[in-house]
């Protein structure tokens, strides 16, 4: 029937009548077959098979409750039986044959067994009446009927009952909702609220005093001009990018650091090229499609514009988990959720529980991801200004680097020559099997343990398993001792070697294995091993070269070529090196190699580089893993886009693909993509999103009561080219959004959480608007932009925004933890608003608080009047004057505090205040 | 203060409404309301503390009948244990004499012999048993049990780690709330120092003395209420001029429980010298003053690893902190707090009974220490309802493998969630479309020791 999907809908029903049942075979069931299956085989399956594969569990993704089901079969991908396969799987399992025992915990009687075998025989008869519903058939039920899948359509716009409130199309929507549930919107906040309310949301910072007197001034004028003024002149402010780019980094878990690093460097030299990507990106107003394609895929089509290259930061700024599979884990979840408010992550072991994702589709992402890899060699985004510190630079790298290499070099050849002069050890090694302990105590061994090299030990064992045969001149007689019998070792071997002395051996060998005799095998290879060592030792003292080579007999020639020659085990090529080092080896390359990395994070002269994916030549072709499990691959899936988005038109990608999806991602028709992000917009501006989970748009989200205003933002936002500052433009212009944040008991009782948008939220500043605000307010702040990240707690202590601090992902100071920094680990859709004490005590107690209070009366010291006094820095801290009862706290304070300093006890006291850590 | 005054730091700060760590109830009464891990990272041997093995004796510097166990490090022959044991109490469990002390407390104590984890590596090992899984980031078990209880006294982090000197292997992420809520989070406390201004950060004020703090905080607050006056019924902003008077309480209450020299001669002196004395002595000062969960590291990096000089290394370490262990289940016994508060003993594996063989920075060569070994290893439960006096499970006779009632990382966490009134199956928490649990999909609660 599946190709009725690709006819126009009338077709169908033309082709098929409704007369006719959809189950034909069903219904053909002989009778006696039909009493079969319900008296024998149903039973037996409902009681020793439906708990672990039935409804509630589907152990290794296998359910027998349908017929569908079984010839479907589970992870594996084979049918738990087919129509007349005498062999089927289940017969094997039920007869225990093979690995497979079921049930596990007991046999079936022989009467159940040929039960089911005969049912088998039969065709698998299985009344239609109780099928259940298709994966396929479900997962299309949920693509035509849940909300956030159907397209997105403009909305038509309701009629209100106050046309002259209406500033934008979202306020007829949302004065029609109110009104609908006879509830009125609140009047418009006054001119300083809307522009602190502005300039917080827009840019992060507080206006100053001056600001709001001209903001005033304006609006006494033309409101609607001064405030449409007010909104451009934000919207082009570089301070946006900084505040907006700080809501995406939560989103894309952004962190300085990949996560533990034992002995190696551990922070990113590079990661803030992504975050100053992203401020870059907010700030030009990049269209938001082409802002999601550089980000997955700028590699693919953009390889020159250095810019767009370092948007890929979104794939590599993840946790690091020495674990590719993890890796990539990572990834398709920031993807996934990021973009498309599918939890695509959730099907990595088995199919979404509720989402129409099979874990195929998850490895058909996997695939995607796994067809690129991060290059070493990251491309250069800039040249530093200061010529002699890039010099300086090059010049410290480069000498790093030659330390590592010499480091290497030295190490391959000593391992080497080791393996060549000293080959007795080696060989003891390989005939053997004594504890090393025991070893060690042998006279002529001399290499520790952790000298020898096991993987040379190995090569010897596999050169000899096809050297040493009884024809070999050089090793037919280590083939012929070796499997003598151990007890009666000496004598065998000298009755052996007596036989040899009329064959052709090579004589240099026999003459070593016979004399002295031969008590043990270990014997046999301390003769070889000398005899080898020995000839490299000549061959050496005569220069070590052809020539050297040549002055040796043939019989001498013939047993060094044992150790140089072609694939000899000690003639180990360089790229081969990494498996025969050592742990301190390892240890101090790895030292070495931190000392290449940190240079790059640490040396001011270290120009930018674009931490970028670069695709592999071959492509992945991905296996579903199941369960999860690596080690266990299953069936092959195409690298492709989901079938919940797609649907049956999706092609597979014949590159890696990664291009492909963020085309897929970005596609006009691809409904979720802009309604998570319009979504996102709106909880920024409003304090709280219209869909609750604004990372998860599957079916266990509810519509939103205000889906109107959604899907007329996701509309708007194609119609504006995707241009996210002209829907924040139309966002902050409507009256919804100008809202008074007034209680009205009547509206709260109605509406407690405020769904109808009868007020404007009232909103806590984050800890990074908080401390830039102070930093503001007390004329400290360093506005440069850009640049190495910087430790936040640091001395000396640096006034730069806070989303240049050092994000360290291993470490993360507490301090922004009990401020509620979301962790960088995984991606974040919204920060909790949590009140506890360590925050008051940052803002009682810190030092920081207590410099910015200094520089704050700085800014007062020459009024000299205390009335004036306070009423300046309410100007500067609130950019208001006070009220009478606010100037009588202030003046009784400072006349009556003889504890400290007065004044900057008041001046810190009013940047605790709420006023200061709210924005109406 | 102890706990009289808990009723009132309960009562007052019952109105602070979004304070995410306000006393939940868990799933079913239990007896269990606060826990002690102590952590003895690094990996303590239990062939040479809890889990005897006189064959292993016997058999000393000869190989193993059986292969050795794959482990991080190549292991030679069998290694006996330098330690004597001996029977304690009624139950006459058997005990090295490096813990004799904490012996003497046998009977109310359930050593598990059987556990085992996933792999031979700390960072795995360490992630598995504090927040149930090796390599993705979940949230540690502290961070569990105080989203799940909150905690009982408001003045004080809820969820302490104590590590003197630095951090353990994987640092913080010891104590990470991972994707809970920030303030979930463990506290770090470097107790190296003793001065209250180092354990906690901004916990005093430099300049002012508490009185004018005092007066400054009551101007702050007149004009918060001025401010709020204004602007009508509004729980946030209530609750933000509460969090400062609570914030100004902490101070205080902070330095108090931190301050172990107001602890009476003879309790110090049953504690014994040392920072793991002061730091197991503060964290009994801890649990009286309410706060829910405490883990307390032997000390920066993984000090019981003893690859080398095992006997003197563990003799040591041991000696370090016996005493104050003992000590502390004594005080907990006599404050009555013994019964609501469970201590786990344990590290994140134990030890090979086969020697580790030398190998060039690895160790130091002195082939007289122990391998990691995740097959098999031991960590006791007292307090907070374990049935005491048993030892539950068993390894093979040399204590290489569990193989016994075998007890995972993941069941030993379902017992202490069941011990603490929850079931591990329900704390959960939603986060990108899934419910999370501390077990994940494993679990089972050992019922012989619940």
């Amino acid at each position: 029937m599946n190709y009725c999907r690709f006819l126009p809908a009338a077709l169908v029903l033309l082709l098929v009548p409704p007369s006719i049942p959809p189950r034909a075979v069903a219904d053909e069931i002989p009778q006696e077959q039909a009493d079969f299956f319900e008296s024998r085989v149903r039973p037996l399956l409902a009681s020793e098979c439906f708990a672990c594969h039935g409804e509630k569990r589907q152990e290794n993704g296998l359910r027998l409750d349908s017929r569908e089901a079984i010839l479907r079969g589970g992870d594996s991908g084979v049918p738990a039986a087919a129509a007349g396969e005498p062999n089927s799987l289940i017969l094997r399992a039920v007869r225990h044959q093979n690995d497979l025992e079921m049930p596990p915990e007991k046999k079936l009687n022989e009467a159940q067994i040929s039960d089911l075998a005969k049912w088998i025989e039969l065709g698998l008869p299985w009344p239609s009446d109780s099928t259940p519903v298709s994966d396929e058939q479900r997962y299309d039920q949920i693509r035509a009927n849940h909300w956030s899948l159907q397209p997105v359509v403009r909305p038509p716009l309701p009629a209100v009952p106050d046309p002259s409130w209406v500033a934008t199309p979202i306020d007829m929507m949302i004065a029609a909702n109110l009104a609908s549930q006879g509830l009125s919107p609140s009047p418009q906040a006054d001119s300083r609220t809307l522009l602190r309310r502005l300039t917080f949301d827009l840019l992060g910072l507080p206006p100053s005093w001056d600001d709001v007197q001209a903001f005033e001034e304006a609006a006494r004028e033309n409101p609607q001009d001064a405030y449409r003024r007010l909104v451009d002149r934000l919207l082009a402010s570089p301070a946006y990018g900084e505040r907006w780019g700080r809501h995406w980094l939560d989103v894309v878990r952004y962190a300085d650091t990949k996560g533990y690093a034992f002995g190696k460097e551990r922070r990113y030299p590079y990661a803030y090229t992504y975050r100053d990507y992203v401020i870059a990106a907010l700030n030009a107003d990049l269209p938001y499609d082409e802002f999601v394609r550089q980000q997955i895929a700028a590699d693919r089509y953009l390889q020159d514009d250095q810019q767009a290259l370092a948007g890929l930061g979104l794939l590599t700024v993840g946790r690091k988990f020495s674990n590719r599979h993890l890796d990539i884990d990572d990834q398709i979840d920031v993807v996934t959720r990021g973009f498309l408010g599918l939890t695509v992550a959730c099907a990595r072991c088995h199919d979404h529980k509720y989402d129409a994702i099979p874990t195929d589709d998850y490895y058909s992402l996997y695939g995607i991801f796994a067809s690129s890899h991060e290059p070493a060699d990251l491309p250069l985004i800039g040249v530093p200004t200061d010529r002699t510190q890039y010099q300086q630079f090059q010049e410290q790298l480069a000498r790093h680097r030659q330390n590592y290499d010499a480091f290497r070099n030295s190490k391959y050849t000593e391992i080497i020559e080791v393996a060549r002069s000293r080959v007795t050890e080696y060989l003891v090694r390989v005939v053997s099997n004594e504890p090393e302990e025991l070893l060690q105590k042998l006279p002529f061994i001399s290499l520790s343990p952790d000298e020898l090299r096991p993987p040379i030990v190995n090569r010897w064992r596999d050169y000899l398993a096809r050297r040493a045969k009884p024809d070999d001149r050089v090793f037919g007689l280590w083939h012929d001792l070796l499997n003598l019998p151990e007890d009666s070792f000496a004598a065998a071997a000298a009755e052996r070697l007596a036989g040899a002395a009329n064959e052709s051996h090579h004589p240099l060998v026999l003459a070593a294995l016979t004399e002295p005799p031969l008590a043990a095998k270990t014997d046999v290879a301390q003769r070889y091993g000398n005899l080898l060592s020995q000839t490299y030792m000549l061959w050496k003292e005569k220069g070590a070269n052809d020539a050297a080579r040549a002055t040796l007999t043939g019989d001498q020639q013939e047993l060094l070529a044992v150790l140089l020659d072609g694939d000899s085990p000690t003639s180990v090529s360089r790229d081969q090196l990494d498996g025969l080092l050592n742990r301190a080896d390892r240890n101090k390359q790895s030292q070495l190699q931190k000392q290449i990395d940190s240079v790059q994070v640490n040396h001011p002269g270290a120009p930018p580089r674009a931490m970028i994916v670069r695709e592999d030549e071959n492509p992945h072709n991905p296996r579903v893993f199941l369960r999860g499990n690596h080690a266990r691959p299953g069936k092959a899936v195409p690298r492709q886009f989901l079938y919940v988005i797609a649907g049956q038109d999706r092609q597979p990608y014949e590159t890696g693909g990664r291009l492909e999806l963020a085309n897929a991602i970005t596609d006009p028709g691809n409904p979720l993509t802009r309604r998570v992000i319009v979504n996102r917009l709106w909880m920024h501006h409003f304090g709280q999103p219209l869909v609750d989970t604004p990372s998860d748009f599957g079916v266990r989200c509810p519509p939103p009561q205000q889906q109107a205003v959604l899907d007329y933002l996701a509309w708007r936002l194609l119609d504006c080219e995707w241009s996210l500052k002209q829907v924040q433009r139309e966002i902050v212009l409507s009256s919804t959004y100008r809202q008074a944040s007034v209680d009205r008991p009547d509206c709260r009782e109605r509406d407690p959480e405020n769904r109808l948008y009868w007020k404007m939220n009232r909103r806590r500043l984050e800890f990074e608007v908080l401390r830039d605000s102070v930093l503001a307010v007390a004329d400290q702040l360093n506005q440069a932009m850009g640049g190495r990240p910087i430790d936040l707690l640091g001395k000396p202590e640096i006034r730069r925004r806070s989303v240049y601090a050092l994000i360290d992902r291993q470490d993360l100071p507490n301090l922004l933890r009990v401020f509620d920094f979301p962790s960088p680990d995984q991606s974040q859709d919204r920060r909790p608003e949590t009140t506890v004490p360590q925050q008051s005590l940052f803002l009682m107690n810190s030092p920081f608080l207590q410099l910015r209070s200094q520089s704050l009366l700085e800014r007062i010291r020459d009024v000299g009047v205390d009335r004036e006094r306070i009423g300046q820095l309410y100007r500067l801290v609130l950019q208001r004057l006070p009220s009478d009862a606010e100037l009588e706290v202030g003046l009784g304070f400072v006349e009556n505090y003889k504890e400290a300093d007065p004044w900057l006890a008041y001046a810190q006291l009013l940047l605790m205040t709420n006023e200061f850590a709210y924005v109406d | 203060m102890g706990l009289l005054g808990l009723a009132g730091v309960l009562a007052d700060d019952a109105s602070a409404a979004d304070n995410p760590l306000l006393p939940k109830s868990p799933h079913f009464p239990a007896k269990a309301k606060h826990v002690i891990h102590l952590f003895m990272n690094g990996g303590p041997s239990h062939v040479d503390t809890f889990d005897p093995k006189p064959e292993l004796t016997r058999l000393s510097g000869k190989p193993l009948p059986t292969s050795n166990l794959r482990t991080e490090r190549k292991t030679g022959a069998a290694l006996g244990s330098p330690f004597q044991f001996q029977k304690y109490g009624e139950s006459g469990i058997e005990v090295s004499e490096i813990f004799k002390h904490t012996a003497a407390h046998i009977d109310d104590i359930a050593v598990i012999r059987s556990m085992h984890a996933d792999v031979p590596n700390h960072e795995p090992s360490l992630m598995l048993m504090n927040c149930g899984e090796s390599r993705l980031v979940r949230p540690s078990m502290g961070s569990w049990v105080t989203y799940g209880l909150g905690t009982e006294n408001q003045n004080l982090p809820g969820f302490i780690a104590m590590c003197p000197g630095g951090y353990p292997i994987t640092e913080t992420q010891n104590w990470q709330a991972a994707f809970l809520p920030g303030i979930y989070q463990g506290t770090h406390i470097d107790t190296q120092h003793t001065d209250v201004q180092k354990l906690l950060a901004n916990i005093r004020n430099s300049k002012l003395t508490p009185t004018a703090q005092r007066k400054q905080l009551d101007a702050l607050q007149e004009l918060n209420q001025l401010h709020l006056r204004q602007r009508g019924e509004d729980p946030a902003l209530e609750t933000r001029i509460q969090n400062f008077e609570l914030a100004y309480r902490m101070q205080a209450e902070a330095a108090d429980a931190f301050d172990v020299s107001r602890e009476p001669k003879h309790v110090l002196d049953a504690y014994g010298p040392g920072t793991q004395a002061r730091q197991i002595l503060i964290a009994r000062r801890l649990i009286e003053r309410g706060v829910r969960f405490v883990q307390v590291f032997h000390g920066a990096g993984q000090p019981w690893d003893n690859h080398d000089d095992l006997e003197k290394n563990h003799r040591r370490l041991a000696g370090q902190c016996d005493r104050a262990i003992a000590a502390l289940m004594t005080d907990l016994k006599k404050s009555g707090l013994f019964e609501e508060t469970l201590i786990l003993w344990g590290g994140e594996f134990g030890r090979t009974p086969t020697v580790e063989l030398p190998q060039a920075g690895a160790n130091q060569g002195k082939v007289n220490g122990r391998d990691h070994n995740h097959w098999g290893f031991s960590v006791w439960l007292a307090g907070g309802g374990v049935r005491g006096g048993q030892a539950y499970g068993a390894t093979d006779e040399f204590g290489f493998q569990a193989v016994e009632n075998p007890v995972h990382v993941h069941d030993l966490h379902a017992t202490i969630l069941h011990l603490l009134g929850f079931d591990h199956t329900k704390l959960t928490y939603r986060y990108a479309g899934r419910d999370f649990r501390l077990t994940d999909v494993h679990g089972k609660v050992i019922e012989q020791i619940v």
